[in-house]
């Protein structure tokens, strides 16, 4: 019985050292959906499947802690060899010596699977960091049903249209909102920038100061402070998260709302009567108009062991086939040509609104701290929006805190 | 052999104190070594800056805001939790039909993890569908919605009072031992005397409880000064900061700011201030319980 037990035990140490000998890659991914780990998990398995003795660990991590998770494991030396991250992160990661150059690996027809405008942005000095994983934009969503019982005909184009709009929808009902406004977390910031661009502001100037509190901050916050204090936007705005705001668009509540293609795809999946179209972001009064465009990139650690196997496994999930996969069941734009070309994106109505807003897409200034900028604008707003003063002030002090961090004084 | 006597208890607590010194001590020196030094967003230091980091943490006008906010949240919750457990656990105390049953209902809450508390207390709160606000308007109490986490003046109360209910089981836990600890016969003798049920309290309970209420005090500011999750998962400290305390605030600045450096500064100075508060409160509690 002992002896049996002792025989057990040794062939359990002989496998687990076999397994520590094997091509082992640990790939973190963000949880953009309940699909991503799945996903991950099939692509690891049908990867170990075509090479024999690599073994794929995945972790899954929720967005909301996967910055502080990639910290903790960084600074312990217990990273994996692969990881997805915020593009508007990667700066940090390049910086600080963490993320690996991939040039080395990338042949001319690796890098032509890409659009260009998506694989840009992880290029810092001629050297790419990271692969886009995700990327996708933002539009405004509207409400069609409410639109036509409004008498509305099209969605507004300009922010003047959009207000006149809000009015008529916000009339139809003590629980209907003409404009849906998020107010709190994360990409508060983001929601500000919409309007912000389309009044011809930038975030960093050419003196390389914040534009925050110039004319065009101005103009946007006080855009949305006299939306919010008409009461076209829907209750309680410092406290709605792009979430929250999204549940208010799918309950039919809200008229118009701005945010990614992935709301699509819920609505789809959740409320497949709900009759809405997607617009353009509305123009300012000289025309100028932005949408926020976003990728996630995945990197390889520079203190990786195992580099070739980590890349094998990237050139494999960046193929036509899983690429599809993961794009469609997200609802994430196509960032490779061959995907973008599939029938099943190609002929999307509302894919082909976001594709078509890319051309005037901002993506996050590829800035160090930029997540500290974000937190100070972001505060900045929430003031405004409470009412708490006026709307110079706030704005002012933000911009005279992100200045050090831009590096201008 | 009286030599031997002398060491053998040190000795007997030795491999427990080293333990607690390695979980304890090895973290606060490398919080130190992290405080002085000019360290970068993944948390490696790149040499050491003195008191910088210190410096950068007073000057920040966050830092105090969300200081005093932390002395009213604590103090709102430590003393609100004392005020309802201490009659829920006189009741409770009490022979009646269903105590058992009373007495589970009380302790149920603590069997669920404060964050799950939280996130139920944030729907609860939640303007368009909250069951708060049902609740209310079907009382007759509001006639529309409140927005409780759109502003901190509602958000901050709520969050209090969160943490009072979930700070009472523990505390109700205590008191319950402390009453059962008291003789009978002090109050048979008290009712010869014909004492009032005031007079019994005032005069017996009370002063007999009062270890236990410290135990209560020490142990709950201690819990309270650093609790994260209510308020994260209501509010994460906003909107505008305006219910940020001090450990969301650390929170933000070590990992999503990304200022390490201070952030291992100022948990540092949480932490000495947390100890003095603690030796100081437990130094005027056993002067008056002596004298």
């Amino acid at each position: 019985m002992t002896i049996n037990k002792l025989r057990l035990g040794a062939a359990a140490l002989a496998l687990t050292a076999a397994t520590a000998q094997a091509d082992t890659v640990r790939v973190t991914v963000a949880e953009y959906s309940s699909l991503t780990g799945p996903y991950f998990e099939d692509a690891a398995a049908a990867f170990e499947e075509a090479n024999p003795g690599t073994d794929i660990q995945i972790e899954v991590v929720p967005w909301d802690v996967m910055l502080q998770k990639l910290t903790t494991d960084i600074s312990a030396g217990a990273n994996a060899d692969l990881s997805i991250i915020g593009t508007r992160w990667l700066v940090d990661f390049v910086d600080e010596g963490i993320a690996a150059p991939l040039d080395d690996f990338m042949d001319d027809e690796f890098t032509g699977r890409f659009i260009d405008v998506f694989l840009s942005p992880s290029v810092f000095d001629g050297q790419t960091f990271g692969l886009p994983i995700a990327a996708s934009a933002r539009a405004m969503y509207y409400n069609a049903d409410l639109f036509e019982q409004a008498g509305l005909e099209s969605a507004p184009d300009t922010w003047e249209e959009l207000v006149e709009a809000a009015r008529a929808i916000d009339a139809l009902g003590d629980d209907i909102a003409g404009f849906g406004m998020q107010g709190a977390q994360i990409e508060t910031d983001v929601y500000f920038y919409y309007a912000f661009w389309a009044f011809g502001g930038e975030l960093v100037q050419e003196d390389g100061t914040s534009g925050l509190n110039t004319e065009a901050g101005i103009q946007a916050a006080q855009l949305y402070l006299d939306l919010l204090n008409e009461g076209l936007t829907q209750e309680g705005v410092t406290s709605m998260t792009r979430e929250d705001v999204q549940n208010l668009f799918k309950e039919g509540r809200v008229g118009m709302m701005i945010t990614a293609p992935f709301l699509a795809t819920q609505i789809r999946n959740e409320v497949p009567d709900l009759n809405f179209g997607v617009a353009a972001i509305p123009a300012g009064p000289d025309g100028d108009r932005g949408t926020y465009g976003v990728t996630d990139s995945i990197i390889m650690f520079e203190n990786s062991q195992n580099k070739d196997t980590a890349w094998a496994f990237l050139d494999f999930i960046f193929t036509t086939e899983w690429r599809a996969r993961f794009t469609g069941g997200e609802g994430f734009l196509p960032v490779q040509t061959a995907v973008a070309a599939m029938p099943e994106f190609a002929d999307d109505p509302v894919l082909a609104e976001f594709a078509a807003l890319l051309p005037e897409a901002r993506f996050a200034p590829v800035i160090a701290g930029w997540e500290e900028i974000a937190e100070r604008t972001s505060v900045a707003l929430q003031t405004i929006y409470l009412g708490q003063g006026d709307i110079e002030e706030p704005l002012t002090a933000a911009a005279a805190d992100i200045n050090p961090i831009l590096g201008a004084n | 052999m009286r030599r031997y006597d002398a060491i053998l208890p040190y000795l007997l607590l030795a491999p427990g104190l080293f333990l607690a010194a390695m979980i304890i001590l090895m973290p606060l020196w490398q919080l130190s070594v992290l405080s002085f030094s000019d360290v970068n967003r993944f948390g490696v230091p790149r040499g050491l800056t003195g008191w910088d980091n210190y410096a950068r943490i007073f000057a920040d006008p966050d830092f105090y805001r969300a200081f005093w906010r932390t002395v009213v949240w604590t103090v709102g919750i430590v003393g609100g939790t004392i005020l309802v457990a201490f009659p829920v656990a006189l009741i409770l105390n009490e022979d009646f039909a269903g105590r058992g049953v009373a007495r589970v209902i009380v302790m149920l809450p603590w069997a669920m993890s404060l964050t799950m508390m939280a996130i139920v207390w944030r729907w609860a709160l939640s303007g368009e569908s909250g069951m708060l606000n049902s609740a209310l308007i079907w009382a007759g109490v509001i006639e529309r919605n409140v927005q409780w986490l759109a502003h901190g003046q509602t958000a901050f109360p709520m969050q209090i009072m969160i943490g009072i209910l979930v700070s009472v089981p523990f505390t109700v836990t205590i008191f319950l031992g402390g009453l059962a600890s008291i003789p009978d016969d002090l109050y048979e003798a008290a009712r010869l005397e014909s004492a009032s049920a005031w007079q019994c309290f005032a005069e017996l309970t009370w002063p007999l409880m009062r270890p236990f209420v410290n135990i209560a005090v020490v142990l709950n500011t201690i819990y309270v000064f650093n609790s994260f999750p209510i308020i994260w998962v209501t509010t994460q400290g906003g909107p505008a900061n305006s219910t940020d305390i001090l450990v969301t605030y650390l929170y933000r600045l070590g990992f999503r700011i990304g200022r390490m450096g201070e952030a291992a500064a100022l948990s540092l100075l949480m932490f000495l201030f947390l100890l003095a508060l603690t030796a100081v409160y437990v130094a005027l509690a056993t002067r008056k319980g002596r004298a």
